[in-house]
């Protein structure tokens, strides 16, 4: 099997492929960080990205979001798709594509303003409120999915850092679904929260995948088996295996997966 | 080395420990049919019940492990296959029972000539065991396909037993007994050999992640 091509396993015809990655080469000025990477993220669902530290992981799905392009020295070769729009064409509109594809970071990274305005600063600088009314709305209603407003609907008005990690974590995600997008991009959303915190924003995962799109960096394979339909295995920059979890989790083919996963090395 | 693996290898130790009782209580079972001799026979309860010990400790090192190990791939599969082999020993041993309570009855009837076809229904069955463990003990799926295709000559052999054991006391109400406790033993060896198969098919799940069991029934 040629390095670039991995092994695709059952089921992804089930699926609508909504971000495509075909050949995609990224280099970090001299050393290259991803090589021939073809991989499909299939709409409404979970699809984790696993393996090693310094892998491509990150690196991947920061091309898809084109926030490697504040990264000085950085070259992305090949294509990216979002619903077959090609990400890197001279069309595209970097700040609507990060509306289109939102991103949670490891670790919670409120802006320093209140609870409200953190939610209400995409919709505003976007243009998706006419009125203060449509924005409360706007801001309620991406708390609500966020799990969050039962806990801080009496405390809008205080400041975003004030909230405990695991509340930080969902502002963020109240954040990015405020602007309405389809793709939400997690880069170990769950690494600097305690077992609890993380409990509710996986499940706050499952729920959001009835709406939008997901692709989680975790380092957690019981949380990639929990969580996610898909699975993606990188290693040295490459993919090694696509497939469903369960598959990856109990019968995976190749040999470095099951190496992997089973603790043997990483 | 892995954290899990020392834990791995407990539990595969504890199966081979029951796996090598299993065939020594089968042996004890049978040889008392064969000799009449009630005192073996009267034995085997007790060593069924280290059997029976055995199996509840693999099931909370099975439940111990899935806790706190959280098994993936080819270690998940060799934890279910292991517990599941665990209980089709554990039924190994309540078979070996039965037969061991038919070699008392036999010993305080009158004295009959086991029929040949029981004696050899007898090794065949102790061999696929021994085959279908050293399967497992090997990981060794070719041995294990191998019992598969063994467990239809098993089921014919009994067959032929319990056929000739009607025959044998049909107007001989002298010999209903006999007769009886012959084709029960018969039907308790199927048995054995059946388990032996799902530990064959076990196998095969643990080193090759290939579900085999009702494979023939569920194509047709």
């Amino acid at each position: 099997m040629p390095s670039g091509e991995p092994r695709q396993a059952g089921g992804s015809e089930r699926y609508l492929t909504k971000i495509s990655a075909r050949d995609l080469n990224v280099f970090y000025g001299e050393k290259q960080a991803l090589y021939d990477v073809n991989l499909d993220i299939l709409r409404n669902t979970v699809t984790a990205l696993i393996g090693p530290s310094g892998c491509g992981k990150s690196t991947f799905i920061r091309c898809v979001n084109r926030m490697n392009d504040v990264v000085v020295g950085c070259r992305v070769e090949g294509k990216i798709t979002l619903d077959g729009d090609d990400v890197y064409g001279e069309e595209i509109d970097v700040v609507q594509l990060r509306a289109r594809i939102g991103m949670v970071f490891q670790k919670p990274n409120p802006f320093p303003k209140s609870v409200y305005e953190n939610v209400a600063y995409g919709p505003r600088i976007h243009g998706l409120a006419s009125s203060r009314a449509e924005l409360d709305e706007i801001v309620m209603s991406s708390l609500e999915r966020a799990g969050l407003l039962a806990e801080v609907k009496d405390r809008l008005g205080d400041s975003g850092t004030s909230l405990s990690g695991g509340q930080q974590q969902r502002l963020c995600i109240a954040r990015a679904i405020a602007v309405n997008p389809e793709v939400i991009l997690m880069d170990e959303p769950c690494s600097a929260l305690d077992p609890i915190a993380t409990a509710k924003i996986e499940e706050l995962i499952e729920t959001l995948r009835r709406n939008y799109t997901i692709a989680i960096v975790t380092h957690s394979m019981q949380q990639a088996a929990r969580i996610s339909q898909r699975t993606a295995f990188f290693h040295l920059g490459r993919v090694v295996e696509v497939g469903e979890t369960a598959q990856i989790f109990t019968d995976p083919h190749e040999p470095r997966t099951r190496d992997y996963v089973t603790g043997r090395f990483g | 080395m892995r954290v899990v693996d020392p834990v791995l290898q407990e539990l595969r130790e504890s199966l081979l420990r029951m796996g090598s009782l299993a065939e020594a209580i089968l042996e004890k079972a049978l040889t008392a049919v064969w000799k009449r001799d009630a005192v073996a026979a009267g034995e085997v309860k007790g060593d069924d019940l280290e059997i029976d010990r055995l199996d509840v400790a693999i099931d909370e090192a099975v439940l111990r492990i899935l806790a706190t190990q959280a098994p993936v791939a080819d270690d998940l599969r060799s934890v279910i296959a292991a517990k599941m082999i665990a209980t089709d020993l554990e039924r190994v041993g309540d078979l070996a029972r039965n037969i061991a309570k038919g070699a008392v009855r036999l010993a305080e009837h009158p004295e009959v000539a086991i029929p040949p076809r029981l004696r050899s229904l007898g090794d065949e069955v102790q061999r696929v065991l021994h085959r279908a463990l050293d399967s497992f003990a090997d990981g060794d799926a070719v041995v294990a396909e191998a019992v598969l295709e063994q467990d239809d000559q098993v089921d014919a052999d009994q067959d032929v037993v319990i056929r000739a054991a009607i025959e044998e006391i049909t107007g001989r109400p002298d010999l209903v007994s006999q007769g009886v406790d012959f084709i029960l033993i018969a039907k308790n060896l199927e048995r054995v050999a059946d388990h032996a198969t799902n530990i064959a098919e076990d196998v095969i799940l643990a080193t090759q992640a290939r579900n085999v069991k009702h494979a023939a029934k569920l194509e047709s």
